[in-house]
């Protein structure tokens, strides 16, 4: 298995920069996931490192070897394709066999590796078949299997569950990470998907704009965003209109409901004061803030009962939107849109950000 | 972490940019200088060409004026517009009312009316204008009942006959496009209109036909450019009704041995005709796309009573007559001569003759025709690829070039082959070699089409999985990409072959004795009057061209768009 260094990638379209000096270390066996809203450069990084396209600058390391030069099928790196990519003229076996053939391997050695890969994707009954007779999971098991029977130095995942319906979707992503932890396959996964990239990496790295906005463990990258754009791409959240003034406390538009003291110097500026839906809460009529919590008055605009979990829309008066997420309980299903509530959340699980898409975390 | 420098020797080679060299690049690089010494070449002499005094040799503009204010030309360029818009309009008339009914009511034998309509694209025109003397010229059988029932019809010869081959020759072009455009209107536009108090003729007028609209000016725009450039029917029937095309001809063997220019000229003020009329076309085109989703089929409506009748009786006079003259040349190739008296019994003489007197057109056309076919096969896979996959600016100049052939005249391509393949130092003229290079530029557009069309429907990423696999660029191509696109490659070579087995406008300069093909030596034989031996021969071309098709049917997915 493999390191996969990168460094100081740079990549643009015309005027358009596609990557921005993205510096990337992944350790040997770790499953990596590139997240971001579609063109965000996730695809075009991965997409590099696979040699469909070149870099401007930058260098490319596997294991401390400098690949960015090489033509792509001397690369030696897996990829598994969003739209499958199974050669629809040749049968699973050969499909499987495609790779091993090019490294001149003797066909009595080829054998064992397709039924090997065959059956590390559960695939054996199927090697005769022709990617035609395969539904769509089928076909991307087979696209997984090609790509790991030449026993790649890094796997490289393109969206590879997009394509498939819900349920299939996570039950494949349980099983690809199950295969990459028992090889040990250092592995790069792009996706759209949030809760496919909390739910199966151990690096979460957000991009946006050509532009790594943050990598790290996906539960520092949900509990500790690193701005604006990583708190409102990655799980569900609240953004408050609020201020800093010009004694450096943070507030919510007026004086009264300070969230807390931001050191640094900074003072008067607006902001955005974050905080999970599952962190408000909501109850009938008027309560006062405690040291803790910091409570505001608002309306219920609308309810939403799904099943485990109960959804409130509400307005503050201060203007703005907000949604929590509580436990279902009588009490709070028999709330109405129009009803006067009290909000409140507890100071330390606010965010503080600059305003802006990517706006700096404050504290 | 250790930062290794790169070796300057590892460093990529850029050409055009940031591209790097592989094999794509050197199949880049060699279709250009394909390209360049085959089309843009032999384009430049002929233009080059005609700013040159034939006398002196010196630069002048005296060619062109002499073109736009001597009658003898004015009347040519008044004439070739004339049978060209007449022309494309009757095929519209025609064309579009076919394609409605086919598209939208239930007509019995529907398969055999485009079947019909394909024969008679693939059908040289020459040999319906020769057919057409046959039944209504001066002798023809049909003038000659008439005559004996006392009534005097007027000549197939002049303008109106021209026009009338131009229309039933090119409709079944409106006809296929225009049909497949019908069935791929989303009927909620229609119910739209209906539901908005549209009666079912102002549907037609302003919802159905609007929409096909793109379809429809697109086949009338290959009508115009093919009436234009047309030689052999005006070359047959014109009797004195000279088109550009016909004056070119004759301007170029009275200029033999000297430089060609008024040919040339002429060719280029058709070809710049062409061109124009493509570019209007274009113009008008670029503001109506309509895309639309196909959610909600068209439904194939069951007519009554008369209008049923009608419909049929329609339907079926259109493609029997455009069919007709073939089938006389067919029945007349089996008709005893003396000469060029039919006897009035049968027999395969006509047959016989064509083995003793034009074996060797017969060897010609189909050695010429193989070899550039398969040339073009191994070409439109290069191009196909190039052009969907490596888009650049390169390949959209390569896919722009594609569109050339289609707008320049036979007479304009083997003119400047002329020019180009024949100086002091070497002289290609004469020889097979030149007939395989114009058949193979000029048709080379079909195969390349069918194939991009093919290629275009295949995902990208199969190609860059082989390639991820540890397949190099070539190889990649080779094992995915060439099966993959295999049945457009056919169907493109074999749409090649069709035409160029049937290429008579550039052939009729280029070729010599030992290089007679078969459509050539069917044009000498109807200007000596050996009707008999001509008839035979274009039965064996139609039969070749039949097969053909017959094989297209067989393999291609959407078969009747493929002939368009």
């Amino acid at each position: 298995m493999a390191s996969v260094d990168i460094v100081n990638i740079r990549k643009s379209y015309g005027p358009v920069l596609a990557l921005s000096d993205i510096d990337i270390q992944i350790e040997s066996g770790a499953f990596f996931t590139l997240l971001g809203p579609s063109g965000c450069g996730k695809t075009t990084l991965l997409r590099t490192i696979a040699g469909f396209h070149f870099q401007d600058s930058g260098t490319i390391l596997v294991n401390g070897r400098e690949i960015q030069n090489m033509p792509a099928h001397k690369r030696g790196v897996g990829m598994v394709f969003q739209d499958y990519a199974v050669f629809p003229h040749l049968s699973v076996t050969d499909n499987v066999a495609f790779g091993l053939k090019r490294k001149k391997i003797s066909s009595a050695l080829i054998k064992p590796k397709v039924a090997e890969a065959l059956r590390i994707v559960q695939l054996e009954e199927l090697a005769h078949r022709m990617p035609h007779e395969l539904s769509g999971g089928q076909q991307q098991r087979v696209g997984l299997a090609r790509a790991i029977a030449v026993d790649p130095t890094v796997l490289l995942m393109d969206e590879p569950l997009s394509n498939l319906d819900a349920k299939l979707r996570v039950d494949l992503r349980g099983e690809l990470r199950r295969i990459q932890k028992d090889m040990g396959m250092t592995t790069i996964y792009v996706t759209h998907d949030q809760e496919e990239a909390l739910a199966m990496s151990d690096v979460v790295c957000v991009m946006f704009g050509g532009i790594i906005q943050q990598a790290a463990s996906p539960f520092e990258i949900y509990r500790n965003p690193a701005n604006r754009f990583v708190a409102n791409f990655v799980g569900a959240n609240n953004f408050l209109a609020g201020n800093i003034d010009s004694q450096g406390d943070a507030i919510l538009t007026t004086s009264d409901l300070k969230v807390r003291s931001i050191e640094g110097g900074i003072s008067d500026t607006k902001i955005a004061v974050s905080v999970r839906p599952e962190a408000v809460n909501v109850s009938r009529g008027s309560h006062a803030a405690s040291d803790d919590m910091l409570t505001f008055d608002g309306n219920i605009r609308q309810i939403s009962f799904i099943g485990r979990e109960l959804e409130v829309h509400g307005k503050t008066h201060l203007g703005d939107d907000v949604r929590a997420i509580l436990r279902p309980t009588s009490d709070l299903l028999g709330l109405a849109e129009g009803d006067p509530v009290t909000f409140a959340f507890n100071r330390d699980e606010a965010i503080l950000f600059e305003n802006g898409e990517t706006g700096r975390r404050l504290s | 972490m250790t930062m290794t420098t790169s070796n300057p020797l590892l460093k990529p080679v850029y050409i055009f940019g940031p591209v790097r060299f592989d094999f794509w690049t050197a199949m880049t690089l060699l279709v250009i200088a394909v390209l360049f010494v085959l089309l843009i070449l032999p384009i430049a002499s002929v233009f080059f060409v005609s700013f040159l005094d034939e006398d002196t040799g010196a630069f002048t503009l005296a060619n062109y004026v002499e073109v736009f204010t001597r009658n003898y030309y004015v009347k040519g360029l008044r004439n070739t517009l004339t049978v060209g818009l007449l022309g494309t309009l009757g095929a519209c008339l025609i064309g579009v009312p076919l394609a409605f009914f086919t598209a939208r009511f239930r007509i019995r034998g529907k398969a055999l009316i485009s079947t019909l309509a394909i024969l008679v694209l693939v059908a040289p025109p020459f040999i319906g204008a020769y057919a057409w003397i046959m039944m209504l010229g001066a002798n023809g059988f049909i003038t000659n009942f008439f005559k004996g029932l006392g009534l005097n019809l007027p000549t197939i010869y002049g303008a109106h006959g021209i026009i009338l081959v131009f229309t039933l020759k090119f409709f079944p072009f409106v006809f296929l496009m225009t049909k497949t455009a019908l069935g791929s209107v989303n009927k909620s536009f229609e119910d739209a209109a209906e539901n908005l108090g549209c009666n079912a003729l102002q549907r037609f007028f302003h919802v159905t036909l609007p929409l096909v609209f793109p379809a429809v000016s697109t086949g009338a725009i290959i009508c115009f450019v093919l009436s234009i450039a047309d030689f052999g029917t005006p070359a047959i029937l014109g009797r004195g009704f000279r088109t550009l095309s016909t004056i070119a001809y004759s301007a170029y063997t009275s200029e033999l041995g000297g430089k060609p220019t008024m040919a040339v000229t002429v060719s280029l003020v058709m070809m710049a005709i062409s061109i124009l009329a493509l570019f209007i076309q274009r113009r008008f085109l670029s503001k109506r796309r309509y895309a639309s989703a196909l959610t909600n089929r068209p439904v194939i409506q069951q007519l009554k009573g008369w209008r049923n009748w009608g419909a049929h009786a329609f339907c079926y006079a259109v493609v029997i007559t455009a069919m007709f003259p073939t089938l006389v040349v067919v029945y007349t190739s089996i008709l005893e001569t003396n000469g060029p008296v039919f006897t009035g019994e049968y027999g395969l003489s006509s047959y016989r003759r064509v083995l003793l007197d034009a074996p060797e057109a017969i060897f010609n056309s189909f050695r010429f025709s193989l070899i550039a076919v398969a040339v073009i096969a191994v070409f439109s896979g290069l191009i196909s690829y190039l052009i969907v996959r490596r888009e650049n600016a390169v390949s959209g100049t390569i896919d722009v070039l594609m569109m050339v052939p289609y707008l320049v005249p036979g007479v304009v391509m083997a003119i400047g082959f002329v020019t180009t393949f024949r100086s002091g130092w070497y002289d290609l003229t004469g020889t097979g070699l030149i007939i395989v290079m114009i058949l193979f530029i000029r048709r080379l557009p079909y195969g390349v089409r069918s194939t991009t069309t093919n290629l275009r429907q295949i995902k990208p990423s199969l190609e860059e999985a082989a390639v991820n696999l540890g397949a190099s660029p070539l190889r990649a191509f080779v094992s995915v990409t060439v099966p993959l696109i295999l049945p457009g490659l056919i169907v493109g070579s074999l749409m090649s072959f069709i035409t160029a087995i049937n290429e008579l406008s550039s052939t009729l300069i280029l070729y010599n004795s030992k290089t007679v093909t078969m459509p050539v030596k069917i044009y000498i034989s109807v200007l000596d009057g050996e009707f008999g031996l001509a008839a035979a021969l274009s039965t064996i071309l139609l039969v070749c061209s039949g097969l053909c098709v017959y094989a297209v049917f067989l393999l291609a997915d959407d078969r009747e768009s493929s002939f368009v």
